[in-house]
């Protein structure tokens, strides 16, 4: 049996004892079975919530854990559980986002081709914990692979009674819906995604109320992403002080790293919090250094949405506190590296087309502001720049920084305002010569 | 001014205090800060907000600075809390505004020379204010095209009444949600994402709901405009006066924009009234100005001479009048003169009509109901309390269970309709809807229940009777309920009606439990010919449930002004109370018999009764059995027809007088609340038509009785007739609520429904150009399985035949509707539908076949 994706991981590169857990089995295609998976202790976690321990044990487990979100934005997991009200009649859900669309991010796609089970019995677990009976998985649309997998091993739990009523006889009924979505990057926005799960159009909704008190059909409704959610049987089997002991003080456990662009070996590579960014990118374990051995250029830390680095900051901590006191942030986990041939301005006009093309054209500053902000960073690029547009560019970034409903309008300007910072000389010869620095110095067409 | 309705007291809710632009502020919990701000008068200026429609947060124009918040934050989203510290006017506050408006200009044609809403458009004063006068944009503007063409000004119709320009669009989306949440259609979307999203109608539908009107009056910018008022007259060229729709019953508040020099109404907006209408008009509302200007309208008066009607002067037709009106009182007697009277008329008009009836001819065959079903002689006791009830519209918000019975609430009531879908989609509203077809209210309702046609009152009487047996309520007085129902057991009175025992249950306990219930009945009970025992069926259910004690119950007025009409004693036989009223302002008050509009046309056909004014009303269309009130007025010796139009029913006069309409003179109505509420005049009376209570009031001094002694009088005795205290009391026993039922007829196998289509109201609708654009012939509703067994297509003729007559319409196929049930509208004169009814029948039976051609 062979991987749909041929994505490289470190599962084969290190001693299985050594091997962290996440990725552990990543290599093997039986780990998609469920007596596999169970002979390796899969869906102990699951029983052991659900028939030991009461909701609020796990919660404040997974609270003490330290676990924080891995879908962006790194919010506290057992926090953002505490949050759903414990008197509400209505109706609760759980919701595993699984739009993965952040160009650079794959390692939810991992999760699922290679472990699905860990990421339902998360699911079970934390639904479990907030009292939900119905659960969904929203999987990017063109994660057709993942689906099947992931449907696979649902219709496996339910046969094996991990699912559906009356589970280990605890008297705890879940259920499990598998929703494929129409392809908006916008859709993994957690609101965006409770628009079109609900069937209406995929934009963002206004917050307050959070999800987690008014979600899906206006009931408490926790989202989590793919890999917060796998890492919680984890916890739960080996406890949060185990967990804790993962990572740095602040930052806990282990995490996925999507590591792209000019990189020797690219792939999805699992490490603790705090590991070295440049130690992803050189050792021959991880990245293995950079495409044809030239120089580095620049690194985008955690998918599109984050500002860049330039190479004098990559030796940095890959966790939440220390990326952004280089002035950027740990996303989703997506490091995209450029060699020193890489035109900024090019990249920047490349992830501005992405942006303007995803928003979901609620709020003005971004629907108006990308598509202004597209067509002037095109026109700088293609050489047809004028003097002051990079100060135009960077004000019309300002009047969307902060002035959005939802983050999308941030992370579209946030790379583009540290381009500018990091790498004003390029942006300059653009407009001044009509052409590129990056292509003149290395001769390039 | 008198008001049939109490006032809620004021409720004790928790209260924040914030200051805004340092002026502290108290306020609801609840308010956004938006809200607040404008109740101290600051104005934050929105695009994206609505007041009745949930904050999406979308436009952000609205943003103000909050102490201790470092984002500009957008007010119309941000709930005001204890303490706030906001700024409305801070130079942050007004940088994000201008950038706000810079985008939006980015891509805006700036073509305000040709776009209609120049005047009245919130971009265009926004731009102004923020001293926008130069752009940043350097690029040529996006566009859209219709399939690569490009018009002169890129307009796309999308409905009959609705343009769209998708470049003026400022994407605020409040079209769109007015139209899912206020309205719960989905005709209209957005479509595209980022900068290229696009509104625009649903693939392969039009936007033609009966509440597209809307949609053009709430965009902020020239993208959506009604086509009824574009590039007819500037907006600033014409003058507003404040007006009420004639056409529901409601009374929703409206604004004519009309022009003096011209004498003509260009539009109708709503004047927001969150007691009544929340602002929105249904189409009916919005269009109904149409019909004063329509080019038919009477603009003389007519006398017959050698069975011709020839025009004549107001003099001609009144002396001859008043001579055959004098001559049939001299030869047979008051009592052979009859009045039957519009309820959509005001207050003025109705009570003239009625004094003039009753105390200066001296007859009691007087009614205002000609569009009812006959009804044998019996006291309408239970029918006049039920309908008499306070029923508050916006108590309608707050009701945990909502009742409706009896009721196609959409066509009848539309504002009503809107605020039950307001009731659950912005409130914990339970909905339970009982009904002999299915309506289209029944998307937000946790059960409807279709009841067998002609069972309205078992179906009550299942509910009632379920409740008992299953304890849900107690009752000492079982035996005599049961009694009163006529069926020994629930399930026996589920079986008769065709209700689920478990759905009878479920409704049964949801009222018992409810904190406040809303139970609304409609035209459907009111056009019944068992009315008054269905109507004390639901005396029996208020009293078992206790719903007035907790909530409001009624049957609903059908019109404008029927609930006014039932106050100054239109009704054959009004309350006791009023009779006693009328009898002190006018000294007297006739003995003599009283007949409704049916007994009156079986007089007529006796030639028992002579002579007939009619003001306003069309029996002949519109009375349940066309066949027979054309008979019957034939036999008259003297008729008399006042009406804005020639109708089927001036047809038959002797004399036609021009009748003015709503919006010609000033004049009060009383809406399905109480509420008297005045429509001012807009423009002078159209040709030589005349109010209505100027008409009266001649035919009055001419028959040398004026009515009353000076104009102050008329006000007076009308305001005493309104101060009303209390509703007619419901009688607080069980009453026996068994109605009569017809022989099933197996030639005739389907069940014949008749009201009026969701565009139009009564027969004048038809004269409005917009509202014929929507919807302009009658059509036989039916369902695809009905459909299908007679292989009939979408469009096709039908022939329904009746025992007495016989329409050929096209088909319309509906999921809504059931297999043994027809619907069809009658609204239409080309399409004479009452041609099919019988009076005397309970439930009219067709049957239906494909015309072949
Ligand atoms: C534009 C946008 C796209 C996003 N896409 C994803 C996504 O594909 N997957 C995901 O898990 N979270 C995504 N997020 C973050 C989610 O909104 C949400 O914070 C997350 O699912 C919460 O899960 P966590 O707490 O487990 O991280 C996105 C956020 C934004 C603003
Ligand atoms: S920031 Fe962009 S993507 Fe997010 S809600 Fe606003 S328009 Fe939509
Ligand atoms: S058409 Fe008008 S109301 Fe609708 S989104 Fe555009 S500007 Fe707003
Ligand atoms: S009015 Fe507040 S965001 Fe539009």
């Amino acid at each position: 049996m062979s991987f749909y994706s041929p994505v490289r991981t470190n599962a084969s590169e290190v001693a299985e004892s050594d091997r962290l857990h996440l990725l552990k089995y990543a290599e093997d295609p039986n780990q998609c079975s469920i007596d596999t998976y169970v002979q390796r202790g899969g869906y102990g976690a699951w029983r052991k919530a659900l028939t030991s321990m009461k909701p609020e044990e796990v919660i404040t487990a997974i609270k003490d854990s330290g676990l924080r979100g891995r879908g962006g934005a790194g919010f506290p997991t057992g926090m953002k559980w505490g949050f759903v009200p414990k008197d509400s009649p209505k109706p609760r859900y759980l919701i595993c986002n699984a739009d993965e669309s952040e160009p650079g991010t794959c390692k939810d796609r991992v999760i699922m081709e290679r472990d699905p089970h860990a990421m339902i019995e998360g699911m079970a677990i934390a639904a479990y914990a907030i009292g939900s009976h119905l659960m969904f998985v929203y999987i990017r649309g063109e994660f057709a692979h993942c689906a099947d997998q992931v449907e696979k091993a649902m219709n496996e739990a339910y046969a094996q009674g991990q699912l559906g009523k009356n589970i280990h006889g605890s008297g705890y009924d879940l259920d499990m819906i598998v929703h494929t979505g129409g392809g908006a990057y916008i859709c993994g926005e957690e609101t965006a995604l409770l628009n079109s799960l609900e069937g209406l159009r995929g934009m963002s909704r206004i917050r307050p109320p959070f999800p987690a008190v008014a979600g899906l059909y206006g009931c408490p409704t926790i989202v989590n992403n793919v890999e917060s959610l796998a890492s919680v049987p984890h916890i739960i089997n080996r406890g949060a002080d185990w967990y804790r002991s993962l990572g740095t003080e602040k930052s806990a456990g282990s995490k996925l790293f999507s590591l792209s662009g000019h990189i020797k070996q690219p792939g999805n590579y699992e490490v603790e919090l705090g590991f070295s960014l440049k130690t992803l990118i050189y050792d021959p374990k991880y990245g293995g250094g950079i495409l044809d051995d030239k120089k580095l250029k620049g690194v985008i830390p955690g998918g599109a949405s984050t500002p860049l680095l330039t190479p004098d900051m990559i030796e940095v901590g890959l966790d939440y506190e220390s990326l952004p006191e280089k002035g950027s942030m740990l996303g989703s986990g997506a490091v995209i590296v450029f060699h020193e041939e890489t035109c900024i301005v090019w990249v920047i006009q490349r992830l501005i087309h992405f942006f303007r093309h995803e928003s979901c054209g609620k709020c003005t500053p971004c629907h108006e502001g990308t598509a202004w902000l597209e067509k002037l960073i095109n026109r700088v690029e293609s050489g047809k720049g004028e003097e002051g547009d990079i100060e135009k560019i960077d004000d019309i970034c300002s009047n969307i920084l902060g002035r959005t409903v939802c983050p999308l309008g941030d992370a579209a300007v946030m790379p583009i305002q540290s381009a500018i910072e990091l790498y004003r000389d390029e942006w300059e010869h653009h407009i001044r010569h009509g052409k590129c620095l990056v292509k003149s110095q290395f001769g390039l067409k | 001014m008198a008001e049939a309705v109490t006032k809620k007291a004021p409720s004790n809710k928790a209260t924040v205090t914030l200051t805004i632009d340092g002026r502290s502020v108290t306020v609801d919990k609840g308010t956004t800060v938006l809200e607040a701000a404008r109740s101290l008068g600051i104005h934050v200026p929105t695009f994206c907000w609505h007041p009745k429609l949930k904050s999406v947060g979308s436009c952000r124009m609205c943003y103000v600075e909050i102490e201790k918040m470092p984002k500009l934050q957008v007010s119309c989203a941000t709930e005001a809390m204890d303490g706030m510290v906001v700024a409305t006017d801070s130079d942050l506050v007004k940088q994000g505004r201008r950038a706000v408006i810079e985008f939006i200009l980015m891509n805006h044609p700036l073509d305000c020379p040709t776009c209609d809403q120049g005047g009245e458009c919130q971009l265009q004063d926004l731009t102004f204010a923020h001293a926008i006068d130069d752009s940043r944009f350097a690029f040529q503007k996006e566009r859209f095209v219709e399939d690569g063409s490009v018009s002169t000004f890129d307009d796309v119709q999308i409905g009959p009444e609705i343009m769209l320009n998708r470049n003026r669009c400022i994407q605020c989306y409040k079209c769109v949600r007015a139209n899912k949440e206020a309205f719960g259609e989905f005709d209209l979307g957005a479509f595209e994402r980022g900068n290229i999203t696009e509104i625009n109608a649903a693939p392969g539908r039009q936007v033609d709901n009966p509440f597209s009107g809307n949609l053009a009056e709430i965009c902020p910018v020239g993208a959506l405009t009604g086509m009824d008022w574009r590039y007819k007259i500037r907006v600033w060229l014409t003058k507003t006066v404040s007006s009420i729709c004639p056409f529901t019953a409601s009374g929703v508040n409206t604004l004519m924009y009309m022009d003096e020099t011209k004498n003509r109404i260009y539009r109708t907006t709503s004047r927001r009234n969150d007691e009544i209408d929340d602002g929105w008009l249904s189409n009916v509302s919005r269009y109904a100005y149409q019909v004063v200007h329509a080019d038919d309208r009477l603009l003389t008066p007519f006398i017959r001479r050698d069975g011709k009607q020839v025009e004549a002067t107001w003099d001609e037709a009144l002396d001859l009048i008043a001579k055959r009106l004098s001559d049939i009182q001299d030869q047979k007697g008051c009592v052979c003169i009859g009045g039957l009277v519009s309820p959509r008329l005001d207050n003025a008009t109705l009570y003239g009509f009625n004094k003039l009836m009753r105390h200066v001819i001296g007859t009691n065959n007087v009614d205002y109901r000609t569009e009812y079903r006959m009804l044998p002689q019996t006291p309408e006791d239970h029918y006049q309390a039920a309908c008499s009830q306070p029923i508050r519209i916006s108590d309608v918000d707050d009701s945990d269970v909502i009742v409706v019975f009896g009721s196609d609430m959409l066509k009848e009531h539309p504002n009503l309709y809107l605020r039950i879908r307001k009731a659950f989609n912005f409130g914990a509203a339970r909905i339970f809807i009982l009904n002999p077809y299915s309506t289209k209210a029944s998307d937000v309702a946790e059960l409807e229940m279709v009841y067998h046609a002609g069972m309205d009152e078992v179906a009550l009487g299942a509910v009632c009777l379920t409740a008992v047996e299953k304890g849900i309520v107690s009752s000492d007085e079982t035996d005599r309920l049961r009694e009163a129902i006529a069926f020994d057991s629930a399930s026996a009175a589920a079986l008769a009606c065709g209700l689920e025992p478990d759905h009878l249950e479920l409704m049964a306990r949801a009222m018992a439990e409810a904190r406040k219930v809303t139970f609304l009945a409609g035209e459907i009970i009111s056009r019944s010919r068992e009315r008054e025992p269905i109507a004390a069926a639901i005396c029996n259910l208020n009293r078992l449930f206790s719903i007035n004690t907790k909530g409001q119950f009624g049957i609903l007025p059908g019109h404008s002004n029927s609930r006014g009409a039932h106050h100054l004693g239109l009704a054959p036989d009004p309350p006791a109370s009023i009779k006693a009223k009328l009898r002190s302002l006018w000294g007297q008050y006739p003995d003599t018999e009283t007949n409704t509009t049916d007994s009156m046309m079986v007089q007529m056909r006796k030639e028992e009764i002579d002579g007939l004014i009619i003001m306003g009303a069309n029996p002949v269309m519109l009375y349940p059995d066309r066949a027979f009130a054309r008979e019957s007025l034939e036999k008259l010796d003297f008729l008399v027809v006042s009406d804005l139009f020639e109708t089927e029913t001036t047809e038959l006069a002797d004399v036609v007088l021009p009748l003015s309409s709503w919006a010609e003179y000033t004049g009060d109505y009383v809406n399905l609340e109480g509420r008297v509420q005045t429509a001012s005049k807009a423009i002078h009376p159209i040709g030589d038509s005349r109010p209505g209570y100027a008409i009266v009031e001649a035919i009055a001094d001419r028959l040398e009785n004026t009515l009353y002694t000076a104009e102050d009088y008329r006000r007076d005795e009308i305001d005493t007739m309104l101060e009303v205290d209390t509703a007619c009391p419901v009688p607080n026993l069980y009453v026996p609520s068994k109605g009569g039922q017809d022989e099933d007829d197996a030639e005739y196998p389907i069940a014949l429904m008749i009201g009026d289509d969701p565009h139009h109201r009564g027969h004048y609708t038809e004269k409005s150009a917009s509202l014929t654009s929507h919807v302009g012939e009658a059509y036989l509703e039916l369902s695809p399985d009905l459909a299908a067994g007679h292989e009939i297509k979408e469009g096709d003729s039908v022939r329904i035949e009746s025992p007495v007559g016989k329409v050929v319409l096209p088909a319309r196929i509906s999921e809504h509707i059931r297999n043994d049930i027809v619907f069809v509208p009658r609204n239409f004169p080309s399409a004479p539908v009452t041609s099919l009814l019988m009076r005397k029948r309970r439930i009219d039976r067709v049957r239906i076949s494909k015309v072949v051609r």
